[in-house]
């Protein structure tokens, strides 16, 4: 025969292959006909392999005949005796054979997988021949086709496997009987089976001797002999099947034993490359915890035997995958890796588990024989499978060649990654598997996906090569960022709309794929170490989640999300770890999450790829939103009767999440182990690509003594809490007098404004934990809330302390996110969730934007402290930082609720418990201003800020536009505080107003202004504190929260009311107390500014203030008195002392303004600005300074010279009298009552006309 | 004299303190005493005012049950001392210039706050429904006047800074000096909206017809006052008589300070006084009715507001 003809064999085989697969397919209804339509097919095979020719195709013809007779006659055999016994040949009477015949049915399953090319004994060797020769040859399209009917094949071997040996039989069958010799016989061929699959070299020897040739030269090595690190997991798997047929207990102990070595094996091993390693690490130790977990998640289960043979099967050729040189292995490895979890996958054998299973099994092993069919074509074109060969060949390899192969084996691991459009497995796989399977599937084996294109694609061809390869129009980078951000917005979308637990985590998964493709896309070498770092640190925090939904389903048996309300206060550990994941997952300090989250930020930014960075937040911003709902529905939910009787998890389980959550907290406080990991990779990258290597930020968080001090005194209070409410509380005032006095200790962690700011920060938090202890004395979980009250101020203070970028924002979301959200829901009432979801959310947003200029900043300055930030700012060109910094400013602004739009939505929310409120409006808020005046200096100030665009009449325009967004702010909020009727919406607004004037003040910028405005920022913490404070009291009194529900107070709490009016008309700007002090500098510096218009507004503002402070005082303290007011007492100690301290500094500030005017002198001084001139008792400096100790005094002694006038009528006597209602006396206090809502109608009702429908309807409690 | 002897003296004894506590009286007086004339009547004695004054002051105390009494009877204690305060905030021209360490036009604008908040809270603590509704009407009045005379204050403040070489200044003394050099503003006629705001704002702050509102006798019975007797009343009546001191001198000194210095100075002040005090008071609360306090909140919201806004404009824009 001519070559040609041979040729038209293949090709005829080819086809004949195809058609019979397909027509095998097609007869799925009775399996004999699929048995013979297949086995005909085969001979396809055979075909192509003698049709090709040459060594290596004759003898893959010839060792295909020899595997396909034994292992299809070990089908023959088992699948006859099923029939006989059945006495049908359809398959469905044949279905749920398992159940009546497992021996038989095994061995049917064996024979089919082992047919199909895949079993624990490797897969058949003979196929891999047949079809590398076709490549060989040039005959790629013949291999193609081969391809294609194997995947064709795989759908109905699968399809007749499950239905056979998995399903569970609907119907009874009444077993006939069968020869006794088959069982035996079938035995037999399956031995047979496995050992010419281990040894495929004497089958190889004897069928090359029948193709004539002598030797077995010529031929290609496919695989290499399995390392040790494979060998013991896979041996221990099938011993360890043994010893469970003999005792369960032992079992167990074996199988931790077993996984425990895995891990100290791979910690010990020196032969692998950083990238091997380091999933090799990941891999066994996620398996390790499984191990742990299932000790108490299978004790009950029937299969635990094969489920743990599986595991132990599936952590081998996942070490396998690590250890592989060459591609015959890696690829062995690969299939068996998906074998084995398909195993898993399907272990309840439900019908959605094996529907689940059947999609991700055809799926992956269509992949990998598309992966299969690159490798091959790489053997082909450089002639080795070594990695070393390739990596060294691939240079030089044909373009056309190149795209083959990589897209080939790319499209192999992005199946197995779960990239959309590739995923339709992942969410039907993950949530049908048990739980205790369902984390590492998300956690590793998605990862294996990754682990190839870093290891093959970027480690063995090189992004160089691969990027020559498939350079006609098509980058792999491009690819693998359009992949991931399509698959992050795609999971995440998904997982919001998702109402089942488990369904919402694994489409939560493909979203971290998508964002760890996406970062891995950027290519370069930083980027690397990102996306490899958040690979770790999701493989970590997804395993453990999936583990607490797992043990929440197993106690309640429930899996919708609704169906868990409460239930974190009957299982506190594993929800609490549920919370801690979800919140590390969300990329939030101080877990392992927000250090790869800040990592892969920081990367695309440095990158310039804005739009990932972009995307990946957004992604972030829609996790916040379904990862918060679940831990609301835990926590912050009343629990559903059906979830009474549940129990904690058991303590293996519980040790399993202890384990990963302990990691999550060590990632996230020490980062540097698995960096020092990481990095070797990142840098190995960059010299083979000839990049630079990655200069990573220090991610290490550090903590000034007070704010560890503080978080570790949370941490005590939380678990005090649980023996004594009130030691809890009183630890908790005591951690912040003793973070006061660590502020003291460490003057020179920080700036003077920062150590002033500090000061305040911990003091401040003293009073009003004092006032909360006595404020929540008969509420409910009160340690909870000191918890998170407390994280946020070590937040707070870490933050002060911050001298660099990575640190100030770290900070920033420590004590602007879950510990401020946590606090705010607190009271667990839809409102409160509902508010306080939304002013999370918004939070959210504003650190979005703060997050991406941050790193944008750090990225273009190429450096992320502070110090140094000014002058290399001052070096680049106003365009490239414009975006950066007005980003950053944006964040703060909106922290400060500044945005004049739609205020209600950025301020935060009434329902929280008062004390917090109080704070967040005295203190947290100011980060905001805080932040403005230190990044503006540490900018690089005016020089720099004034290259942005220039300058308005001197003051740069980024300034300009904030004291403008102040001034109206000023008057918006003022108006809109005018207008609410509830106790504390009254106060809420109207901090924002008075942050507006602290802003406008620091805006300008001026000596003046900037001095104004940190007068005004301690004037208004005092002052409003103290109001909010006295809300508290009143409010924990008369359990009301709107002001109507008040009145007559005044009587009854005379101190409360006294602190009140002093406040409140302070603040409204009397003079001449402190509030009109810093209010009358800030005027006067807005007017010299040439902001005239800016000063009158701010001068009508205090107009609003004093309304609205009036209207409370009426309402609530005066006016006629409401009935509901009679049992009214005065404030307990607990309160009086935090809020007569404030009130006393306002004293002492409004007669000496100089006591804080000093010190601020000196922060200006040290921020590099002119001073302001102040002595400690001088007046107010200014153009005209005047001094309100004078005009104090002066009042003063005209009051003391009037009083005796006052009570020159005494001689008369006072008379108390009813007050006159013109006779009538049939009305009662209700109806005479002029109450808050009504008060102020007319302007009410001008305002409302003035405003957008929707807002100011006041309606918020 | 030292300065603090001096400013001590102005303070406690002229042109504030004492002095301006019987100056306040006899334009009382006097107020009364003409408008009886243009009514066909006889009227009081000038000194009526001080009789009242010590009649008050020996009459019984009497303080609404359930009132908080220390706010009650605080209040207008708090109303006279600030005013008596205020006063020696406003220069005469050619006779007194205030220390700057008392305060500047901004600080004088706040403290004139002062008594319609004790009259508010007078109100309020008096737990009387007319108090309340006398609270509620002051508020709204002064949420709607306050804009106005800011305005018309600040373009006074930025004429004189423009004319003195571009910085606003808040100090009376400079703006009476400017003027002194450079004529009144009463005869710019740039300055005339600011004027007329000026002009529509006293009686608003001072509560007479036709912003009587939040004191009505005829409809809320005195409002605020309704519950007060004895010393406690008579403070508030020094305290409003102060306060039309206060206003008055501000306008003078606003727009209309006189050029004569010494003793000439102070005859031209009183004469001023005594005349806006007939022509500004007296003439306009016989002549008109009262508006509801709808009317003028809308009302002040429109043309003192309009005219402020025009004066600002036309001081920017001239400058």
């Amino acid at each position: 025969m001519t070559t040609l003809d041979l040729m038209s064999l293949a090709w005829m085989g080819a086809i004949f292959l195809l058609c019979g697969e397909i027509g095998a397919l097609l007869s799925l209804r009775n399996p004999v006909r699929v048995f013979i339509v297949s086995t005909i097919a085969e001979i396809g095979y055979v075909l192509i392999g003698l049709g090709i020719g040459g060594a290596a195709g004759e003898t893959g013809a010839y060792m295909h005949v020899t595997y396909q007779l034994v292992m299809r006659g070990l089908v023959l055999i088992s699948g006859w005796y099923l029939i006989r016994r059945t006495a049908s040949i359809w398959l469905t009477d044949l279905a749920g054979s398992g159940q009546r015949m497992p021996l038989a049915a095994t061995l049917f399953g064996f024979g089919m997988f082992s047919v199909m090319g895949l079993s624990p004994f490797k897969g058949s060797y003979s196929k891999f021949l047949i079809l590398y020769a076709a490549i060989e040859q040039g005959q790629w399209a013949i291999a193609a086709v081969g391809t294609i009917a194997s995947i064709v094949a795989a759908v109905y071997y699968l399809i007749l496997i499950q239905r056979i040996c998995f399903e569970k039989s609907e119907h009874r069958v009444k077993l006939q009987p069968a020869p006794s010799l088959a069982m035996p016989l079938a035995i037999l061929l399956a031995v047979v089976a496995a050992v010419i699959s281990v040894f495929p070299a004497p089958v190889e020897q004897m069928a090359a001797g029948l193709a004539g040739y002598a030797s077995l030269e010529g031929l290609p090595e496919f695989e290499s002999p399995w390392a040790l690190l494979v060998l013991v997991p896979y041996i221990g798997a099938f011993a360890i099947y043994g010893v469970g047929r003999v005792s369960a207990r032992l079992r167990d102990l074996a199988a931790v034993a077993l996984a425990i070595a895995s891990v100290a094996m791979v910690a010990l091993d020196t032969g692998l490359d950083p990238t091997s390693k380091l999933f090799a690490l990941l891999f066994s130790g996620i398996i390790a915890v499984m191990v742990i977990y299932s000790v108490g998640y299978m004790a009950k289960e029937e299969w635990a035997n094969r489920y743990y043979f599986f595991t132990f099967l599936m952590l081998g050729s996942m070490l396998g995958l690590t250890t592989a040189h060459e591609f015959g292995n890696f690829y062995v490895y690969w299939e068996l890796m998906t074998w084995t979890s398909y195993f898993l996958v399907i272990h309840e054998q439900t019908q959605k588990a094996l529907k689940a299973g059947l999609v991700y099994f055809v799926m992956c092993a269509g992949g990998a024989y598309l992966m299969h069919y690159g490798m091959l074509v790489a053997h082909a074109e450089i002639g080795s499978f070594e990695f070393t060969a390739l990596a060294q060949g691939f240079g030089s390899i044909a373009p056309l060649a190149g795209l083959v192969i990589v897209t080939a084996v790319f499209l192999g691991f992005a199946v197995k990654a779960g990239m959309v459009p590739f995923h339709a497995w992942l969410p039907l796989a993950h949530p049908q598997a048990p739980s205790s399977v369902s984390g590492p599937l998300s956690g590793i084996l998605t990862k294996a996906g990754l682990f190839g294109i870093v290891k093959i694609l970027f480690g063995v061809f090189g992004v160089s090569a691969v990027a020559r390869a498939t350079g006609n129009g098509i980058d792999l980078h491009t690819v693998l960022i359009a992949l991931g951000c399509i698959t992050l917005l795609y999971g995440e979308i998904r997982a919001l709309f998702e109402k089942e637990l488990k369904r919402m985590l694994a489409f939560s998964t493909l979203a971290q794929v998508g964002e760890i493709t996406a970062i891995l896309g950027l290519g370069t070498a930083l980027a690397t170490d990102a996306a490899l770092l958040h690979v770790l640190n999701h493989a970590v925090m997804k395993t453990l989640l999936f583990y607490a939904a797992g043990a929440f389903i197993m106690r309640t048996g429930l899996r919708q999300i609704s169906d868990l309300a409460g239930l974190g206060k009957k299982m506190p550990f594993t929800a609490g770890v549920y919370a801690l994941g979800s919140v590390a997952l969300m990329g939030l300090p101080p877990f392992s999450g927000f250090i790869s989250k800040f990592l892969m930020i920081y990367a695309a930014a440095q990158a310039g790829q804005y739009a990932v960075a972009t995307v990946l937040l957004l992604g972030g911003i829609i996790g916040v939103v379904y990862y918060t709902r679940v831990i609301g529905v835990l926590f912050y939910h009343p629990s559903a009767a059906a979830i009474s009787e549940v129990k904690e998890a058991p303590v293996t389980m519980r040790l399993a999440m202890g384990i990963l959550a302990a990691a999550i907290v060590f990632g996230g406080l020490l980062p540097t182990y698995q960096l020092g990991l990481i990095m070797p990779i990142g840098d190995q990258l960059a010299a083979s690509a000839g990049l630079a290597p990655a200069v990573l930020p220090d991610l290490v968080m550090q903590w000034p003594l007070s704010a560890g001090l503080v978080m570790v005194g949370a941490i005590v209070v939380l678990l005090l809490g649980r023996f004594s409410v009130a030691w809890a509380g009183r630890l908790a005032v005591l951690t912040l007098l003793l973070a006061v006095a660590a502020v003291l200790a460490q003057p020179d962690r920080y700036d003077t404004l920062s150590f002033c700011f500090a000061l305040l920060i911990a003091g401040v938090g003293a009073l009003n934990m004092l006032h909360t202890t006595a404020y929540l004395a008969h509420s409910h979980a009160q340690p909870r809330f000191y918890f998170a009250f407390l994280v946020m101020i070590a937040g707070l203070l870490g933050m002060t302390a911050a001298t660099d970028l990575f640190n100030f924002f770290a900070f920033w979301e420590l004590m602007s996110a879950w510990a401020l959200w946590a606090a705010i829901v607190h009271e667990e009432t839809a409102v409160a969730r509902r508010e306080g979801f939304k002013y999370f959310l918004f939070n959210t947003i504003g650190a979005s934007l703060l997050f991406l200029g941050v790193t944008m900043v750090a990225a273009q300055s190429g450096t992320f402290l502070l110090a140094a930030l000014g002058d290399a700012l001052a070096t680049l060109p106003a365009a490239t930082i414009a975006p950066a910094i007005v980003l950053v400013f944006l964040g703060m602004v909106m922290k400060a609720a500044q945005l004049p739009i739609r205020i209600d939505y950025q301020m935060h929310p009434a329902a929280a418990p008062t004390p917090v409120s109080g704070y967040i409006s005295a203190v947290l808020l100011k980060s905001g201003p805080w932040g403005v005046l230190k990044l503006f200096v540490a900018f690089g100030g005016a020089t720099v800020f004034a290259k942005l665009g220039g300058t308005v009449a001197g003051q740069p325009v980024l300034l300009y536009a904030i004291s403008i967004i102040a001034g109206i702010t000023i008057v918006y909020a003022g108006v809109m505080a005018v207008i609410q009727n509830s106790i504390k919406m009254v106060l809420i607004y109207s901090t924002v107003s008075q942050l507006g004037y602290v802003l406008l003040a620091l805006s300008l910028g001026t000596t003046l202004g900037v001095a104004g405005g940190l007068l005004h920022f301690v004037n208004h913490m005092l002052l409003k504190d103290t109001l909010f404070l006295v809300a508290g009291a009143i409010m924990v009194n008369s359990h009301a929260t709107m002001l109507d529900e008040l009145g007559g107070l005044g009587r009854k709490m005379p101190l409360t009311f006294g602190l009140f009016l002093f406040s409140g008309l302070s603040l409204a700007g009397v003079p001449p107390l402190n509030g009109f002090s810093s209010k009358w500098m800030i005027f006067e510096a807005s007017f010299q500014s040439g902001h005239w218009l800016l000063g009158a507004m701010a001068m009508i503002g205090s107009l609003f203030t004093l309304a609205a402070v009036l209207k409370f005082a009426h309402a609530a303290f005066m006016g006629t008195p409401n009935p509901r007011s009679e049992s009214a007492r005065e404030a307990p100690v607990a309160m009086l002392i935090p809020m007569g301290v404030l009130s006393l500094g306002s004293l002492a500030l409004g007669l000496f303004p100089g006591l804080a005017l000093v010190p601020i002198a000196a922060i200006m001084s040290d921020l590099g600005m002119t001073p302001i001139a102040a002595t400690l008792t001088g007046p107010l400096p200014g153009l005209d300074g005047w001094s309100p100790m004078l005009l104090s005094v002066l009042v003063l002694v005209f009051g003391l010279i009037l009083l005796p006038w006052l009570r020159l009528g005494r001689k008369a006597g006072v008379v108390r009298s009813n007050a006159h209602v013109c006779g009538v006396g049939d009305l009662s206090d209700g109806q005479t009552r002029l109450g808050a809502n009504s008060l102020f109608e007319t302007p009410d009702k001008a305002i409302h006309g003035l405003l957008p429908k929707g807002i100011g309807s006041g309606t918020q409690a | 004299m030292s300065t603090q002897l001096t400013t001590l003296l102005a303070v406690f004894l002229f042109p504030g303190g004492l002095f301006a506590l019987v100056l306040g009286l006899s334009l009382k007086g006097l107020d009364r005493r003409v408008a009886a004339r243009l009514q066909g009547r006889i009227g009081p004695p000038l000194a009526q005012p001080f009789f009242d004054l010590v009649k008050l002051g020996f009459k019984r105390t009497m303080v609404p049950a359930t009132a908080s009494q220390p706010v009650f009877l605080g209040a207008p204690l708090v109303g006279v001392v600030s005013m008596l305060v205020a006063v020696a905030l406003v220069p005469v021209s050619g006779l007194y210039s205030p220390d700057p360490m008392l305060g500047n036009l901004i600080v004088l604008l706040y403290l004139l706050m002062v008594p319609a908040i004790v009259l508010m809270i007078a109100g309020s603590a008096s737990t009387s429904p007319y108090g309340a509704l006398g609270f509620s009407r002051e508020m709204t009045l002064m949420l709607a006047y306050e804009a106005p005379i800011v305005l018309a204050v600040l373009a006074v403040a930025l004429r004189t800074g423009m004319g003195q070489g571009g910085v606003i200044t808040f100090s009376l003394t400079d703006i009476i000096a400017y003027q002194r050099s450079h004529g009144m503003f009463l005869l710019d006629p740039v300055m005339w909206p600011a004027l007329a705001a000026f002009a529509l704002f006293f009686p608003a702050n001072l509560g007479i017809i036709p912003f009587d509102i939040p004191e009505a006798e005829t409809e809320v019975l005195e409002g605020p006052l309704l519950e007060y007797s004895g010393p406690a009343l008579g403070l508030f009546k020094v305290m409003s008589a102060l306060k039309a001191v206060v206003v008055l001198s501000l306008g003078i000194a606003l727009f209309m300070p006189l050029p004569f210095d010494g003793i000439w100075g102070l005859v031209g002040w009183l004469v001023q006084l005594a005349v806006l005090m007939e022509i500004g008071v007296t003439v306009v609360r016989l002549s008109m009715g009262r508006m509801r306090i709808d009317q003028a909140f809308g009302f002040f919201l429109k043309w003192p507001l309009l005219l402020a806004i025009a004066s600002v404009v036309t001081v920017t824009i001239v400058a």
